[in-house]
């Protein structure tokens, strides 16, 4: 009987559990945490599908037009093809899980406006799309958990990828319990791990989503894409902690944005755009704001207490507790930060990787989104692709673990290196090296790049590599932070080589010194590495999402 | 202000406490203060003294995923969204005593997933439910699992018998939405919820997202 090692066990790791399990397919879920602590339960807005509840003319092939447009067509069309048609089977899915979306006054589910679409196309569940989902997921995935079908492994990190000669045989864990690495032989292995939020530091995402499993597996030889495409998502909120989201939904709702001259507001994005200018796609209006050069607030007070309280009530919350803003009375301070990452491991229409049995879903794949990523498609394709992804191994004959090679040698130079680094007596704190390149990320890779900046964050990081494997850490923090450096530093090094060879402007990636969108770019960017050796191509010939 | 935190190393070696000075402001959260602490390039103690960074959960960091619950000043609560502002002149935190440590403020809940498990808390075939259940529903599935209410709970030791309200909530879920299981989560219910239960009520106060399990409760008595 095969087995599938799934590392990450949020909505789109979840996902593909169940699609496995669905098919009599046996599969093991890690994580450090339990899904109630993923990064999905922080999805607030909403998920996408043509259903055309509203009777608007929604369609499907609206949905596949503006999701492509929105990528800046560089996005595989049959991929997002399979994207959007699947969407109301997956609505319908949820909901036959017990998902709670909001209904409407006719007790169909309800949808909304977001950016970059044609119609109100955005289903959710009150205030927490996100959360309600993982509720869903999780208790379906203990129906088969319950079945021996599905089983969950907690307090396990992602240390390393079991490959050799092109193929994966499975996964050396970390147990963060016991202190000790534990490789897991499968038929393959299907990689959720999340975003790459510890590039920058604090994100509006979760903390433990780093990008280390994509770093660390770009170093054993798989293939990365767009990396260069990062979402700054236009209206996010200081506060002590992190900078918050203020979902998109308050735009869609009816929320302006402003900022004031001689006392006046000024309603850029509706003076650019026209009246429907605020719910622009998140680069554009990312982009718009930071040429302003101003402070800029969203107002939602108009709206009036009713449809705050009904229909905004997190960021209602949100806004009072962190900075004791009412917004029912006040306009929101906002700007934008890091949000989503369109780049991420490379894979094909199945969600394979370059790696034969690696597979990858959810935001630490590439695929779907292009050059920028529509608020909606995130939760559909985090689910599209776990189920993609369990379908194509379900039908795949091979039992790869059975034919595994000897890993002794490997497991052993590992182990040796991690107990040599847990003895180490030093005070020298490895987040100290993570903060110091979160905080050049910030500069160098913001909403507007150009080569000379780049250039510079390229050299900073190659030193920063070259010192990071001779530092011994503070053995007081977790193994994890100390093994996982060198994974993250490549992965920023890559991010930022990726930026500086797409010379031109598109999506999210914006050139002050390539202004202008070239047809000669206009296809996605793989990076790949080699003892030290990074090389960057277009991929003309489609060897990924096609 | 003095942060006097209850440490461990692991989870087999004996707790201890460590007390540090902390400047910042009273807006700060409890979050904060920890990575304050963490983050600085030597950390240590009260006195000077050299001392390991401390361990404690987050991921979301607002309130969103209940990795951050811990004891503060003697009530369980979220850090990230619990205010020095609203604290007296020192800070003390503890791990939630009910779950085993693993490090320092980290516990291991792992006991709140295995009970559902154990009593078959899931859906199995799909009923829809009548709508004026929805809005109930959508506030029982907020539950973070936490266990800020196990820790709270006067009844609740470590769920060997008796499950806590987190199990209350997930019965009425199971029992509004299933029609293959909607049976026997009611004996599950009635032997590891209502047999147990005194309703102090504690868990209702001390509940991050405001889940009406008195509801929860009152329906699944009335089920019975």
């Amino acid at each position: 009987m095969k087995t599938i090692l799934i590392i990450g066990s949020g909505i789109a790791g979840m996902s593909a559990a169940i699609s496995l399990a669905e098919q009599g397919i046996h599969s093991v879920l890690v994580s450090p945490f339990p899904s109630e602590r993923s990064q999905s339960v922080m999805a607030a807005g909403g998920i996408n599908a043509a259903l055309d509840h509203l009777d608007e003319g929604d369609s499907v092939e609206s949905h596949i037009q503006d999701t492509l447009k929105g990528g800046c067509y560089i996005a595989g069309q049959t991929a997002v093809e399979g994207l959007c048609r699947t969407a109301p089977d997956t609505i319908r899915w949820l909901e036959s899980l017990g998902t709670v979306f909001t209904l409407n006054k006719n007790g169909k589910i309800d949808q909304r406006a977001f950016g970059g679409q044609s119609h109100k196309r955005t289903c959710y569940a009150g205030s927490s799309t996100g959360k309600q989902i993982v509720s869903a997921l999780v208790m379906e995935c203990r129906r088969f958990e319950a079945k021996g079908l599905i089983e969950r492994k907690t307090w396990y990190d992602f240390h390393s990828g079991l490959i050799r000669d092109g193929r994966c045989y499975g996964a050396l864990l970390y147990n963060e319990a016991f202190r000790t690495l534990e490789p897991i032989y499968a038929d393959a292995v299907i990689m959720a791990t999340g975003g790459q939020n510890a590039l920058f530091g604090k994100t509006t995402g979760s903390t433990q989503c780093d990008g280390y499993a994509a770093g660390r597996l770009f170093m054993q030889g798989a293939e990365l894409k767009n990396l260069e495409f990062i979402q700054y998502h236009p209206t996010t909120l200081e506060t002590s902690q992190k900078r918050m989201l203020i979902s998109e939904a308050a735009r869609g709702e009816g929320g302006r944005l402003y900022y004031l001259e001689n006392g006046k507001r000024v309603y850029f994005m509706e003076d650019l755009y026209g009246p429907k200018g605020n719910l622009m796609p998140r680069d554009v209006v990312s982009r718009a704001m930071y040429e302003t050069g101003k402070d800029i607030f969203l107002d939602v007070s108009f709206l009036g207490k009713d449809v705050i309280d009904s229909r905004l009530p997190e960021v209602r919350d949100l806004c009072k507790k962190y900075r004791g803003i009412d917004i029912t009375k006040e306009s929101i301070p906002v700007s934008p930060s890091v949000h989503f990452f369109m780049g991420g491991l490379a894979v094909d229409n199945q969600h394979e990787t370059n790696i034969r049995n690696l597979f990858a879903i959810g935001e630490c794949a590439s695929i779907y989104h292009g050059a920028n990523r529509l608020g909606g498609n995130s939760l559909l394709a985090a689910i599209h692709g776990g189920k993609t992804a369990a379908s194509c191994i379900a039908n795949r004959s091979e039992e790869t673990a059975a034919e595994a090679p000897d890993f002794t040698d490997f497991i052993q130079a590992e182990n040796q290196k991690l107990s040599d680094s847990m003895q180490s007596q030093s005070q020298f704190p490895v987040m100290y090296i993570r903060d110091l390149v979160a905080e050049n990320m910030w500069d160098l890779l913001g909403i507007v790049r150009d080569e000379e900046t780049l250039d510079r964050g390229i050299d900073e990081l190659t030193y920063y590599i070259s010192i990071a494997e001779k530092i011994h850490y503070d053995s007081s923090v977790l193994a994890y932070f100390n093994y996982s450096l060198v994974g993250i530093l490549t992965l920023a090094k890559a991010t930022l080589i990726s930026a500086k060879e797409r010379r031109e402007s598109r999506g999210a990636h914006y050139r002050s010194d390539h202004p202008q969108t070239d047809e000669a770019f206009q296809y996605a960017s793989v990076i790949r590495y080699d003892e030290g050796a990074y090389t960057v191509r277009l991929d003309k010939e489609g060897r990924y999402e096609r | 202000m003095n942060v006097k935190i209850k440490r461990q190393r692991s989870p087999f070696s004996e707790p201890y406490w460590e007390t540090f000075a902390y400047t910042g402001s009273p807006d700060a959260s409890v979050a904060s203060v920890l990575d304050d602490l963490n983050y600085r390039d030597d950390i240590t103690d009260i006195d000077g003294n050299p001392v390991p960074r401390i361990s404690w959960e987050c991921s979301c960091l607002q309130g969103m995923c209940g990795g951050c619950a811990m004891v503060i000043n003697h009530k369980p609560a979220l850090a990230c969204e619990t205010f020095l502002r609203d604290l007296g002149d020192e800070l003390i935190l503890e791990p939630l005593s009910k779950f085993m440590v693993i490090s320092d403020l980290v516990v291991d809940r792992g006991v709140i997933q295995n009970n559902l498990l154990l009593t078959d808390s899931y859906i199995g075939q799909y009923k829809p439910s009548s709508p004026k259940e929805y809005e109930h529903q959508y506030a029982a599935a907020k539950c973070l699992k936490c266990g800020l209410c196990l820790e709270v709970c006067p009844n609740y030791t470590q769920g060997k018998s008796f499950f806590g309200a987190a199990f209350a909530n997930d019965c009425y879920l199971v029992a509004t939405r299933s029609g293959s299981f909607d049976t026997s989560i009611q004996k599950e219910y009635a032997e590891h919820f209502a047999k147990g239960c005194s309703k102090s009520l504690s868990c209702v106060d001390v509940c991050p997202m405001h889940i009406p399990t008195l509801a929860s409760i009152a329906k699944m008595n009335r089920k019975a």
